[in-house]
C-alpha cells in the first residue's frame, strides 16, 4: 500500500489537464469591475481563451489584444500596447482598469511592459484621459513557466498588489475564492451570511451566470471594484480557501500590511467546510449559527443516503486543478471512496511540502498514485494498462477518455462545456458536499442502467 | 457604393474603410471595404492568430496523423476541441492532441532536444499512427528552433514514419488567414509528389478547402463515388495524410473553401497543370450545378444529372416548407470567411431570408468581392468586425437570426438575436441536399423559438397573457401563412434523422465496383 | 442592336455571374484575365453553336463552367433564345468588356497584382 507523488514519465503533453498562464489571468481579470484586459501577444491568446469561457459559462466575456503580428515580433510591439490602451479607453468610456497581460512571444521578445505602463501614465493617461481614473497593471504570465492556475495566482496578486492601500481598518475578512464557479460563490456568500460576516469577495463572479433581459442589458461580467481591492489591506484577515489559486496574494497581504492570513483547505466536502467555518469563527469571532447546523445536517442526511450503500469502495480517478483535485479527494476518502488516481496538470513546486498530500502519502491504505505536470494520456495509458476504475471526477477535456474506456464521469471543475449549467452548481459548502455526492450517485445510477449492471438495485434504496 | 462609419469606431477612422453598404446602383468598382490588414490594437477583434489558422483549421481535420504543437501548452490546449470537423476513424484527430510543453529553460537553452523526445513518445504513444505534423508556436519561432532538422533526423532514424513541417507562428499575418496561407504552401512544397497513389477510377479528383464540419465531406464524397469519381484526397477534412501526398495525380481540383485552400489549387495548376474548379457545396442550385459542372469535366453529366433528380425530388419538398416561412425574415451573414459568398446569395434564392448584413473576420478583399457581389442592395459588409461594431450594427439592422460563431453568438444572444453557428453548425451537416434542409430547419426553429418570443416580455411592465399553457413555431410562423400554405399536401417539414452521416460510411458504389471488376477482368 | 438594350442585356448576364457564379473572382489579375476570356469566350462559342475545343483538362474546365453559364443563360433570359450569331457575340463581348472591368481593370481589390500566391 503506497501513495506515490511522481512527476509523469514523458517529456511532452498528450492531451493536456492545463493551458498556460495567460489564460489563468484573464480569468482573474474578468472579475473585476470596469475591467478589461489587453493580452499583449498573438491573437489567438485571446481568441481562444474567450472562446473557452464562452464554452464554460455559455455567455460572452470582454478581452482585448494588443494584435502582435510579424514585425512587432521582429522589432517590438510596445506601440501595440500604446495603441491598444487609447483605443480601448477611447471606446469603453467606463473602464478603469486594464491589465496589460504578457504572453510567450513578448516576454521572449523582451517588451518592457512596466515601462510602457510608466511611459502611458505619464503621457497619454495624463495628457488625454486627465479627468478619468485609469489603472494600467502589468501582469508577467509567460506561456512557458506554469500554467492557467500559476498564472490566475499570478494576476490576484499583481491585481492586489497594485491596488492595495493601507487605511482605516474596514472590519471586513478577505475572503479569497480561487478558481471557481458562480454557483460557489453564492454558496459561499451564504455562509458568510449566515455567520454575519461582512467580507470582501475576490472575485465577486455571481454574475458571470448573466441574464438574458427583455431590455437587452444583461452582462457577463465580475463585481469587485476597485474600492474592494483597495480596502483588502484594511481587512481583519484574509481566508485564501486554494493554496494555489489566490494563496500568493494572501501571503503578500499578511507580510505587507500584516493582515493574518489563513491559505486552505478548499472547502469541499463536510470536513474541509467545517474547518472553513472554524476558521471563519477564530478570525472573527463569530458564533456558528443554528442555521448552519441544520443546514450541514440536511447534506448530512443526504449523504449518508448514498454513501456506504453506493459511494463505498468505488475507485476514483481525479484530474483538473491542485486544489479541487485535493479537495475532491478527501471528501471522497470521507465518503469511503478509493481516489486511486490525482493528476496535476502543472509542475509546482509547492506539491512535493503540499501538508495534505503529505497526509494522504501517510495515511492512504490503498495504492494511490499522485501524477505531477500530469496529461491525460497519463489516465488513458494506465487504463489500457488495466487501471480498473469506477468514476471520473474531472473537466470537459477529458470527455473521450470517459467515453471510449466507458467509465462514467463527473464533470467538475474548469471548463465543463460538454454539460448545460454546471457553473451554476456548487462544489463546495454543504450544498456543494449535497451536489457533489448526489451527482456521482447518480451518474453511477445512469451508467448501470446504460450498461445493464445490476440496474434493478435501484428499484428500492 | 458608401463607406460605412460606424459611430462606436468615429475615434479610429481608419475603421471606415473597413465597412461599405451595397448602395442602388453600384457596384464593386465604387467601393470595396479593406482586408487582411493589420488590426487595430485594442478594437476587440474577433480575428485568431496564424498558428490557429494553420494548425488547427487546415491541419488537423487530417484524420491519421498526430498533430504536436512545438511551444508551450496553451496553443494546444486551447484550439483543441473547439470545433466539429469528425473523420470516420474514430475522430483520433479530435480525441488527440500533443505538445512538447516549452518550459523557462527551453526558452533559454532550446528546445529541439525536448521536441526529438516528444517526436519518439508520441509515435510510441500510438504505435499505428505512422504519420505527424509539427506545428511551429510562437515561442519557439522567436526562439529560432530548427524543427525541419529535428524532423530529417527523426525520419532517417525511424524510416517508416514521415513527419511535416508547418512553420506558421501565431504573429505570422494579421489573422488566422496567414496561417492558411503557409501550411497551403508548405504542404504542396514539400509533400506533394512523394506518394504515388493507386488510382481506382477513370475520374480522379482532389476535393479542396472542405473539412468535414459535422460530415458535410462524408456528404459530399458520397455524391463523388455515386457519380464514379475517386476522391484521391480531400484537403483536409476526413483527409488522410498520405493521400494528400498523392495529390499531384488528381484530373481535377474541386475547390470549396477558397479563402484557405486556393493556394494550393493555384499551385497544383501551376505545377501539375491540375485545373481548378470552384464549387458550392450549399443550397440546391448551387450545388446542382457544381455536380454538373464535374460531371461534364469528366463526360459523365448523366451520373450527376441522376443525383441531382433524386436527391431534390427527396428533399425539395422540405426545403420549400421552410421557405415559406422563412421569407422576409432579415439575417446578419457573419461568419469566418468563405460561408459568406457561399451563402449570401442561396439563403435569399432558396429559403427566401434578407441578407442585412456580411462580414468576414479573416477574408481578403477577394471575399469580399464575392460577398457583396452576390448581395442583394443595402447590405452591410463588414471587413475584421470588432465587438462594438456588431452589437451598433446588430441594434441598427434589427436582424431576425445571426449566423457566427459560437463566442460572438453568446453577444447576439444577449441582445435578443438567435445565433446559428456558422463555423461549427448547430445541427448539420450543412452541405449537401438534405444538409441545406437541416438548415433550413435550425433557421426556422431558432427564429420561431416559444422562448425567444418569451425573452421580449417584460413582465413587470408588460400585460402578461393569461391564456395560453403554451406556443408552439407553427402557431407563429403559420399564423399570416395562406391556407394552402398552410395546408400543403407537398411541403413537408424535415424528415431526416440526428444523425445524418454515419449511415454514409458503410455505402456501396455500383460505379467504383464496376470500374474495379472490369480492371480485374 | 441599341446601346441601351444592349446595356440592359449585358447588365442581366453580368449580375447573374456576379451572384451565381465564382470563376470569375480568382485571387489574382492573371487568372481572372485567363477565366474570364476562356470561360466567356466558350460560353459565346456555345450559345452561337460553334465548335468549342476541349481537349486538355483546361479547356473541359473551363468547358464545364461554360455550359452551365450557357444554360443558365437560356433558360433565365428568354431574349437570349432571339439572337442571331452576330448579336450574341455583341451582347458577350460586351459582357466579357463589362466582366473584364469589373473584376480586373475596375477592380479595388489591392491583392491581383501581387507576384505570389
Amino acid at each position: 500500500m503506497s501513495c506515490d507523488l511522481k512527476p509523469k514519465d514523458r517529456a511532452g503533453v498528450i492531451n493536456p489537464i492545463f493551458t498556460c498562464q495567460p489564460a489563468g489571468a484573464q480569468f482573474a481579470s474578468i472579475g473585476i469591475k470596469d475591467c478589461i484586459g489587453i493580452v499583449h501577444g498573438g491573437q489567438g491568446c485571446v481568441m481562444f481563451v474567450r472562446l473557452w469561457f464562452s464554452q464554460h459559462f455559455k455567455d460572452n466575456f470582454l478581452m482585448a489584444s494588443s494584435s502582435v503580428h510579424e514585425d512587432g515580433a521582429v522589432f517590438g510591439a510596445l506601440d501595440r500596447v500604446e495603441t491598444a490602451v487609447d483605443v480601448l479607453l477611447m471606446r469603453y468610456p467606463d473602464v478603469k482598469v486594464v491589465p496589460i497581460i504578457t504572453t510567450c512571444s513578448t516576454e521572449v521578445i523582451g517588451d518592457d511592459v512596466d515601462g510602457v505602463i510608466r511611459k502611458l501614465n505619464e503621457g497619454l493617461i495624463k495628457e488625454k484621459y486627465a479627468d478619468r481614473e485609469v489603472h494600467l497593471v502589468a501582469i508577467h504570465t509567460p506561456s512557458f513557466v506554469g500554467s492557467h492556475v500559476t498564472g490566475y495566482d499570478v494576476a490576484l496578486d499583481a491585481f492586489v498588489q497594485y491596488f492595495a492601500k493601507k487605511g482605516e481598518p474596514n472590519g471586513k475578512l478577505n475572503l479569497i475564492t480561487g478558481w471557481v464557479n458562480p454557483g460557489d460563490v453564492t454558496v459561499l456568500k451564504g455562509l458568510l451570511s449566515a455567520m454575519d460576516i461582512d467580507a470582501t469577495v475576490l472575485f465577486e463572479i455571481e454574475e458571470f451566470d448573466s441574464p438574458l433581459m427583455p431590455d437587452k442589458s444583461g452582462e457577463s461580467h465580475g463585481t469587485t471594484t476597485i474600492e474592494d481591492l483597495q480596502g483588502t489591506a484594511n481587512a481583519i484577515g484574509t481566508i485564501a480557501l486554494n493554496r494555489y489559486e489566490g494563496g500568493k496574494a494572501a501571503k503578500y497581504l499578511e507580510n505587507e500590511f500584516d493582515i493574518k492570513a489563513i491559505v486552505g483547505p478548499t472547502p469541499i466536502g463536510i470536513r474541509n467546510t467545517d474547518t472553513f467555518l472554524q476558521n471563519l469563527k477564530n478570525m472573527t469571532g463569530k458564533p456558528i449559527p443554528q442555521s448552519l447546523v441544520k443546514e450541514r445536517g440536511v447534506a448530512i442526511d443526504a449523504i449518508t443516503d448514498v454513501t456506504h450503500m453506493f459511494l463505498a469502495d468505488k475507485r476514483v480517478a481525479i484530474y483538473g486543478h491542485p486544489d479541487l483535485v485535493i479537495g475532491l479527494a478527501e471528501y471522497c476518502l470521507d465518503l469511503e471512496m478509493k481516489p486511486v488516481l490525482l493528476l496535476l496538470g502543472d509542475d509546482h513546486g509547492g506539491y512535493k511540502t503540499d501538508p495534505r498530500i503529505k497526509a494522504l502519502q501517510e495515511n492512504v491504505e490503498f495504492d494511490m498514485e499522485i501524477i505531477m505536470n500530469a496529461d491525460l494520456m497519463d489516465l488513458e495509458s494506465r487504463l489500457q494498462n488495466g487501471l480498473e476504475l469506477d468514476l471520473i471526477l474531472g473537466h470537459s477535456k477529458g470527455r473521450f477518455i470517459s467515453i471510449d474506456y466507458k467509465v462514467p464521469m463527473v464533470r467538475v471543475g474548469f471548463p465543463t462545456y460538454d454539460r448545460a449549467g454546471l457553473y451554476r452548481h456548487p462544489v463546495v459548502g454543504y450544498k456543494g458536499a449535497i451536489w457533489l455526492a448526489e451527482e456521482m450517485a447518480n451518474t453511477l445510477f445512469t451508467d448501470m442502467e446504460y450498461k445493464k449492471n445490476k440496474e434493478w438495485l435501484l428499484n428500492v434504496w | 457604393m458608401p463607406h460605412h462609419r460606424f459611430e462606436c469606431s468615429e475615434c479610429i477612422p481608419e475603421r471606415e474603410k473597413h465597412a461599405v453598404v451595397k448602395g442602388p446602383g453600384e457596384d464593386l468598382t465604387d467601393a470595396l471595404p479593406l482586408g487582411y490588414l493589420n488590426t487595430i490594437p485594442g478594437t476587440i477583434s474577433e480575428r485568431g492568430c496564424a498558428y490557429c489558422g494553420a494548425k488547427h483549421v487546415i491541419g488537423t481535420p487530417m484524420k491519421d496523423v498526430i498533430h504536436i504543437s512545438h511551444g508551450p501548452v496553451g496553443c494546444t490546449y486551447d484550439t483543441w476541441q473547439t470545433k466539429r470537423y469528425i473523420s470516420d476513424n474514430d475522430n483520433f484527430q479530435l480525441k488527440n492532441t500533443f505538445a512538447t510543453d516549452v518550459k523557462e529553460k527551453h526558452i533559454v537553452f532550446g528546445a529541439e532536444k525536448l521536441l526529438k523526445q516528444n517526436i519518439i513518445e508520441a509515435f510510441k504513444a500510438f504505435p499505428d499512427i505512422k504519420r505527424m505534423t509539427i506545428y511551429q508556436t510562437c515561442a519557439t519561432a522567436l526562439i529560432g528552433d530548427d524543427i525541419g532538422a529535428v524532423a530529417d533526423e527523426v525520419m532517417e532514424e525511424m524510416p517508416d514514419v514521415d513527419i511535416f513541417v508547418c512553420n506558421s507562428p501565431g504573429f505570422a499575418g494579421p489573422s488566422q488567414s496567414g496561417g492558411h496561407h503557409k501550411i497551403n504552401i508548405a504542404w504542396v512544397k514539400n509533400k506533394v509528389g512523394t506518394v504515388e497513389p493507386e488510382i481506382t477510377s477513370d475520374y480522379v479528383i482532389n476535393y479542396v478547402g472542405e473539412y468535414n464540419i459535422q460530415g458535410d465531406q462524408e456528404v459530399m464524397q458520397d455524391y463523388f463515388k455515386r457519380m464514379g469519381i475517386q476522391v484521391l484526397s480531400t484537403f483536409t477534412g476526413n483527409g488522410s495524410y498520405d493521400d494528400l501526398r498523392a495529390m499531384h495525380k488528381a484530373h481535377l481540383n474541386v475547390l470549396e473553401c477558397a479563402r484557405s485552400a486556393e493556394y494550393i489549387c493555384n499551385e497544383l495548376r501551376v505545377k501539375y497543370n491540375i485545373p481548378r474548379l470552384d464549387i458550392d457545396g450549399f443550397g440546391f442550385e448551387p450545388l446542382s450545378s457544381s455536380l454538373r459542372k464535374i460531371g461534364i469535366f469528366f463526360g459523365i453529366e448523366d451520373r450527376a444529372q441522376a443525383i441531382i433528380d433524386e436527391e431534390t425530388a427527396r428533399w425539395k419538398p422540405e426545403l420549400d416548407w421552410y421557405k415559406e416561412r422563412l421569407k422576409g425574415k432579415k439575417v446578419c451573414l457573419w461568419p469566418g470567411g468563405s460561408k459568406l459568398w457561399h451563402w449570401a446569395n442561396v439563403i435569399h434564392e432558396e429559403m427566401g431570408v434578407e441578407v442585412v448584413s456580411v462580414y468576414t473576420k479573416f477574408g481578403h478583399q477577394g471575399d469580399m468581392e464575392k460577398g457583396i457581389a452576390r448581395c442583394e442592395e443595402g447590405a452591410l459588409a463588414i471587413d475584421d468586425p470588432n465587438e462594438l461594431e456588431g452589437l451598433e450594427a446588430m441594434e441598427k439592422l434589427k436582424p431576425d437570426v445571426i449566423f457566427t460563431g459560437k463566442r460572438p453568438g453568446e453577444v447576439a444572444k444577449k441582445v435578443r438575436v438567435p445565433y446559428l453557428n456558422a463555423h461549427a453548425y448547430h445541427n448539420g451537416p450543412y452541405k449537401g441536399y438534405e444538409g441545406w434542409v437541416r438548415f433550413a430547419r435550425d433557421i426556422y426553429n431558432a427564429i420561431y423559438s416559444p422562448i425567444h418570443q418569451l425573452s421580449g416580455i417584460d413582465i413587470s411592465k408588460d400585460e402578461i397573457a393569461t391564456d395560453k399553457g403554451f406556443s408552439t413555431q407553427r402557431m407563429v410562423s403559420d399564423v399570416n401563412l395562406p391556407e394552402e400554405v398552410k395546408n400543403s399536401e407537398t411541403l413537408r417539414q424535415y424528415t431526416g434523422g440526428f444523425d445524418s452521416v454515419s449511415k454514409l460510411r458503410n455505402k456501396t458504389y455500383p460505379y467504383l465496383e464496376q470500374r474495379a471488376a472490369s480492371v480485374e477482368a | 442592336m441599341e446601346e441601351n438594350v444592349l446595356k440592359e442585356r449585358v447588365a442581366q448576364l453580368e449580375d447573374h455571374i456576379l451572384k451565381k457564379c465564382l470563376w470569375q473572382f480568382h485571387s489574382r489579375a492573371w487568372d481572372r484575365e485567363r477565366q474570364n476570356e476562356n470561360i466567356l469566350g466558350k460560353t459565346m462559342q456555345i450559345l452561337c453553336g460553334e465548335p468549342v475545343a476541349k481537349e486538355t483538362a483546361e479547356d473541359r474546365c473551363y468547358y464545364a463552367d461554360a455550359v452551365c453559364l450557357a444554360d443558365a443563360y437560356k433558360e433565365r433570359f428568354d431574349w437570349i433564345n432571339t439572337l442571331n450569331v452576330a448579336e450574341i457575340k455583341e451582347v458577350m463581348a460586351a459582357l466579357k468588356e463589362r466582366i473584364d472591368y469589373v473584376t480586373i481593370t475596375g477592380s479595388l481589390n489591392e491583392e491581383l497584382t501581387v507576384k505570389q500566391y
